[in-house]
This record gives structure tokens, C-alpha cells and sequence, in this order.
């Protein structure tokens, strides 16, 4: 299960309050530094785990709330609410509308899986019945055209591209207006690999950005990214308008607590996850669903005030 | 000022209590700049049992004790044991009359594809000329992906590189022999053997790698990791070593004997991925990638990412 081991150690962190006979300051640092030391490992940004034990500890009057099971009580559920406000940006995933044509741009670092997620996507809606096509707006990565059109044909989805248009935003722009005329529901424009620190590569994703107007931004996201990802994250969503996130690779192990980085970096939700190099590898994702699940929190969900 | 200087002369003997404060703080700075947290601690300690007890002069401030500790064992930790250098090495493989052999292996993504074609431009520029073995026969477009950087290299260098392929779908231990072995046949220098991205936990496909390496026992075997990479880099490493080791019903298998350090450019100060890999496996970081284009080649320079990791 995606982050199962940031679960275990989490629920075994607040197990131990369950384990000692008395709650006192020394009990709740300790229970607190375990927490700490799960999310570190699960790669999630130390300033960000340093804001959730803090407001832990804000929320925690060990003087005044009363003794034993109470102590263990508020403390779980003061954790379990910090992760929550991390993980749960608030905003509502965007989703398609019938009758018009909606244009999802793909936007990520390098190899992080933008190509492979954007046929997943297609092929995801295509097999609900929406109209789908993919428009290939890279024109750098070597042999990028080609990965779009022997997936695309593999599946049956129309697609677009050029192996002779230098300019992406020309292609881009091409390819949604062939589309939009021909209806189609659903026009997912890859584009290539970037990063914050060229910067004649982010000027090029807002070229493309303003040629086609996307209805939706996803920024895909390796989950084997370690502390890098919230400043990454954050530059793309400053450039442009990123309204949702995938995470890719969570077949592997990794631990996928750069996930949790980078919702806080661009406030937005994390709407599919990928999980294996295969068309048909990309699972829906809630964020609520995954954070009980991820603290297994079938005996603490009871506690909680709702 | 003269409190200062009360506790600088005072200071003898480093003592856990005095320096543990100052190893928690830099043990931090190294998870922000994205050592794994594992051996951030790991590497902490060692320093800590490394200092309590011994003296300091009179003049030397505990911090700076701490700082030179920590310093020596970071420099030592990138600082390879063994040298890789693939210019003698493939030297040495033509005096014996056969190509030199080099795999690259990693996680999908991470930069084996771009990497290689960097590397063979490399060796084109020194003056040698290149077989390129197309052993990625799954990931769509991986095969033009190398045709394009062939007929680009060649380009630039008439008839430096040839690429060896077989299109989708075959067995990719067996084209790396048939590559290797018409590289020998037609006199190339150098054979470089792309493979697919795997996950490390993929137990068929790490066979298949296991495989592909035991048969052809390439000269190097390099693991490609990237930068960005977090917690994961052990995992990767640790994983990888582990099946080419219990898959190649050999011996004396052929292990990682070197790492490519991918997307150096995109992580700014953030550079513990070095620590992380050459901790986990004791090898040498034989290049860093820095960029896209096939200028973006270079060999690690320890102390500079020892001074970047304890700013
Ligand atoms: N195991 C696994 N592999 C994946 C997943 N998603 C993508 N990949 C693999 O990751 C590698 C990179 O994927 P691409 O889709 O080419 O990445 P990209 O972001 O388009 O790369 P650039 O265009 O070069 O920036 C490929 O080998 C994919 O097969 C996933 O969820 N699981
Ligand atoms: N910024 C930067 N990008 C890099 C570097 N090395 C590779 N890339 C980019 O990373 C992406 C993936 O590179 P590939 O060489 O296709 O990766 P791969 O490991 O062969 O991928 P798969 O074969 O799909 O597993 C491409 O967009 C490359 O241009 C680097 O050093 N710096
Ligand atoms: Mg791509
Ligand atoms: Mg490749």
C-alpha cells in the first residue's frame, strides 16, 4: 500500500503512549520525535514536520487534560488533525464537464512520468466514454514524439505532434485547435521535462500555457523524490496556474512522503497515483480515504469529534 | 566576548553533553539537504564516537571540533577507494583486442537513456568509436529515443557510433550479446548496453537484469541514480547489488562497480543523494549529470559537496 511503511511507524509511535503507565513530558517528546523520524524517512520536508509537531505540541496542555486514556486520546487525535491539515489542501480536484472540450496540461520535472501518465489519463476517461486525445508538446527529449504515438496507437487514442515544428506552443496550440474542432471532450497536451533552475525552460511552459489556456494543470511527481520537491513544486506553481497533482512510481517502495511536500507546495489535490509502468496502472486517490488508511486508523477514528 | 573566550579555554575534553547539541543541529542541515535520514543518524553517531573524549586545545572552540569531524567523514565517505577510470580501462580492453562493455541499470527515469548517449559522446571525443546496444525493448520509443542520439552524435563525429537493435519485445540479455559480440566483429571500442527502468522491488524484471549482466559480464556495470532521489537511494542500491547478486547463480557475480549521479542541476544545495548512494554501496560516483545535453558530464568534486552539505 502507498506509504504503508510511514503507517506502521506512525501507528507504532502512538502505540508506545498506550504502552507507558504515566503521559508526562518526557512520554509525549519521545512519542513525538518517533513521529518526527517516520515522516523523515518517508521524505517528507523537514520543515514541514517540524510545523506538524509544533502544532502538535500547541494543541497539547499535558497540565490540563486530564489523565491516562484522555492524555493518549487528544494526543493521537492532535496528530492525526496536523497530518490532515497537511495533506488536505481544500480545494475541490477539478474534474471535466460534458459538451465542451477541456484541455489538461501536463507539466514535471524530468522523467518523472508525464508521458506515461498523460496515455493513462487518456486512456482512463476514454474507457468512461469520453472523447480523448493526446497532444505530444515536447519537442526535446529524444525519441519523445515516438513514446506518444506507439502508446497512443496501442490504445486507440488519437493523437497529435510534429517531428519537424521546432516551437512546443506552436504544436500545442495546432494540436488543441484540430481537436476542439473535432470535439473532443478531453485534449491532454504533454510537455517536456523542466526544472526551477533554467529558466528559459519554465518561459517555454508558460508559452505553452498561454497558446492553449489549459482548463486543468497536473504536475506529475516522481514518489521517490526526496527534499527537493517542495521547492521544485512551488517554482512550477508560481510559473503557472497547477491545480492538480499525480504521483507516479508508487509500485516501488518508495516511501511517497514527497507527496505529502508537494500538496502543501502547490495546494492542490492529488488526484491519481501511478503504479506501474502499464496503461492501465493509475488508481483515483482521496486524500481523507488515504490518510486513514495510511495511519490505519480503525482504532483511532473512533476518537475523533466529528 | 569574555564569556566567549571563558568557555574556550575552560573546554578541554569533548564531552557528549557539549557536542551533541552542536551534531543535532548539523544532523538536520543534513536531512534538509537530503542525506537519508538513516544515515544522516548513522553518520552522526559514528562522528560523535569518533570525538567524545578527545582533547581540543586550549584555543579551538568545540564547534569547530565538531565541524572538522563531521567534515573528514563526509570527504572520506565520497572519497572512492578505488578509482573508475574507464579511458585506461577501455584502452586496456582494445589492447587485448575486444570491446570494452558497459551496462547502465537503474530505477525508470532516472537518466540511463540521456546518460549513456553522454557518455558515448565522451568516448567519441576521445577518439574511440561505439556500439550501442538497444536493450530497453520495452518502454515505448526507447529504441528511436537511441536512434536519435546516434544519428546526432555522428552528425557531429562521421561514423563515430552505431546502434544495435532489435526493435520491441525480444530478450534483451540476448541482444546485449549479439551487440557485444558484433562490436568485437566490426572493430567498435566500446559497447554501451541500455537497459529499461525498473523498480528494485520488480522481481522479474530484476531477474532479467541479473541475467542480462551474468551471460555478459560486462567491464562496468553502472547504476544510474538521480539526485532528486530521497530515503529511496538505499533501497534502489541496497536492492539492486542484492538480485544481480542472488540471481547470477555465479560465484562471483558481477556487481554495481560504479554510480552516475543524474539531475545534479535540479536540487541547488540539496546534494546529499551523494552521501546516500556512496554510503549504501562504497562505490565511487564516476560522473554527475548536470544537464540535458552531452556537455553536461563531469566528475564529482567531494569537497565541494562536503562544504555545500555543512553550510
Ligand atoms: N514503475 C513505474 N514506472 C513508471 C510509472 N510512471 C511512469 N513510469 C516510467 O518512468 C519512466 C519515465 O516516464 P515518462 O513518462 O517517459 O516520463 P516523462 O516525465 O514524460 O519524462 P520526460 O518527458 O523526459 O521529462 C518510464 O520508464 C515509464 O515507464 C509508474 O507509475 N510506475
Ligand atoms: N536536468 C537534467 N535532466 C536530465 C539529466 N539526465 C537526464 N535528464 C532528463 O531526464 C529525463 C529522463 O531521461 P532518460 O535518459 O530517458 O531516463 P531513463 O532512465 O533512460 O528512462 P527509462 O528508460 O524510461 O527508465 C529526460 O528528459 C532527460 O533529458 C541531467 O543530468 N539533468
Ligand atoms: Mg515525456
Ligand atoms: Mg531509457
Amino acid at each position: 500500500m502507498v506509504l504503508a511503511d510511514l503507517g506502521r511507524k506512525l501507528t507504532t509511535a502512538l502505540r508506545s503512549l498506550g504502552n507507558s503507565p504515566v503521559i508526562n513530558e518526557d512520554v509525549l517528546k519521545k512519542c513525538l520525535k518517533d513521529v518526527q523520524s517516520a515522516l523523515l524517512e518517508a521524505d517528507v520536508n523537514i520543515k514541514l514536520v517540524k510545523q506538524l509537531t509544533d502544532g502538535v505540541k500547541k494543541q497539547i496542555d499535558l497540565d490540563n487534560i486530564g489523565t491516562g486514556l484522555n492524555k493518549r486520546r487528544v494526543i493521537q487525535t492532535a496528530v492525526y488533525k496536523e497530518l490532515c491539515r497537511i495533506c488536505d489542501p481544500g480545494v475541490k480536484p477539478w474534474k471535466p464537464t460534458k459538451g465542451r472540450s477541456s484541455v489538461i496540461m501536463f507539466v514535471g520535472l524530468q522523467g518523472s512520468g508525464k508521458t506515461t501518465s498523460c496515455i493513462k489519463l487518456a486512456y482512463h476517461y476514454q474507457k468512461k466514454g469520453w472523447k480523448c486525445a493526446v497532444v505530444c508538446a515536447d519537442t526535446f527529449r529524444a525519441g519523445a514524439y515516438d513514446q506518444v504515438k506507439q502508446n497512443c496507437t496501442k490504445a486507440r487514442i488519437p493523437f497529435y505532434g510534429s517531428l519537424t515544428e521546432p516551437d512546443p506552443a506552436v504544436i500545442a496550440y495546432d494540436g488543441v485547435e484540430t481537436f476542439k474542432k473535432e470535439k473532443f471532450d478531453i485534449i491532454i497536451v504533454d510537455t517536456s521535462g523542466r526544472h526551477k533552475q533554467e529558466d528559459s525552460l519554465f518561459e517555454e511552459m508558460l508559452q505553452v500555457n498561454n497558446a492553449v489556456e489549459p482548463d486543468n494543470i497536473i504536475f506529475v511527481m516522481d514518489a521517490s523524490i526526496g527534499q527537493a520537491c517542495e521547492s521544485q513544486a512551488k517554482a512550477f506553481k508560481d510559473q503557472v496556474d497547477v491545480g492538480s497533482v499525480i504521483i507516479t512510481k508508487l509500485d516501488s517502495h518508495a516511501k511517497g512522503g514527497g507527496a505529502l511536500s508537494a500538496i502543501a507546495a502547490t495546494q492542490s489535490p492529488i488526484v491519481f497515483i501511478g503504479t506501474g509502468e502499464h496503461i492501465d496502472e493509475l488508481e483515483p486517490f482521496e486524500t481523507t480515504k488515504f490518510i486513514r488508511k495510511l495511519l490505519n486508523m480503525g482504532d483511532i477514528e473512533g476518537l475523533i469529534d466529528k | 566576548m569574555l564569556s566567549m573566550f571563558k568557555t574556550l579555554v575552560s573546554q578541554k575534553e569533548l564531552t557528549e553533553a557539549s557536542i551533541d547539541p552542536i551534531l543535532q543541529k548539523y544532523k538536520d542541515n543534513l536531512i534538509s539537504k537530503n542525506v537519508a535520514s538513516e544515515i544522516a543518524t548513522k553518520l552522526i553517531s559514528a562522528v560523535k564516537n569518533k570525538l567524545v573524549g578527545q582533547t581540543i586545545g586550549t584555543f579551538s572552540s568545540i564547534k569547530k571540533a565538531v565541524f572538522n569531524g563531521l567534515e573528514e567523514s563526509l570527504v572520506q565517505i565520497l572519497t572512492p577507494r578505488r578509482r573508475v577510470d574507464i579511458l585506461r580501462d577501455v584502452l586496456h580492453a582494445k589492447g587485448e583486442g575486444r570491446p570494452y562493455s558497459i551496462t547502465f541499470c537503474g530505477v525508470n527515469g532516472v537518466g540511463k537513456s540521456t546518460n549513456l548517449a553522454k557518455i558515448c559522446f565522451w568516448l567519441v571525443e576521445n577518439g574511440f568509436r561505439i556500439m550501442i546496444a538497444a536493450c530497453d525493448t520495452f518502454r515505448a520509443g526507447a529504441v528511436e529515443q537511441l536512434k536519435t542520439h546516434v544519428h546526432r552524435i555522428n552528425g557531429v563525429h562521421a561514423d563515430s557510433v552505431k546502434l544495435f537493435e532489435q526493435g520491441y519485445g525480444k530478450d534483451p540479455a540476448t541482444i546485449a550479446m549479439h551487440a557485444i559480440s558484433a562490436a568485437r566483429d566490426q572493430g567498435y571500442d566500446v559497447c554501451l548496453i541500455d537497459t529499461a527502468g525498473r523498480m528494485q522491488d520488480n522481481e522479474p524484471l530484476m531477474r532479467a537484469l541479473a541475467k542480462l549482466i551474468a551471460i555478459n559480464r560486462p567491464d562496468a556495470v553502472l547504476f544510474v541514480g538521480e539526485a532528486l532521489v530521497g530515503n529511496d537511494a538505499i533501497d534502489q542500491l541496497t536492492k539492486f547489488n542484492k538480485s544481480l547478486a542472488n540471481h547470477s547463480q555465479s560465484n562471483n557475480p558481477r556487481l554495481i562497480d560504479g554510480i552516475v549521479l543524474s539531475k545534479f542541476d535540479t536540487i541547488d544545495d540539496k546534494v546529499g543523494a551523494a552521501i546516500s548512494m556512496t554510503y549504501t554501496t562504497g562505490q565511487p560516483i564516476v560522473f554527475i549529470g548536470t544537464g540535458q545535453t552531452y556537455k553536461d558530464l563531469n566528475s564529482l568534486n567531494p569537497k565541494a559537496v562536503v562544504n555545500l552539505l555543512l553550510r
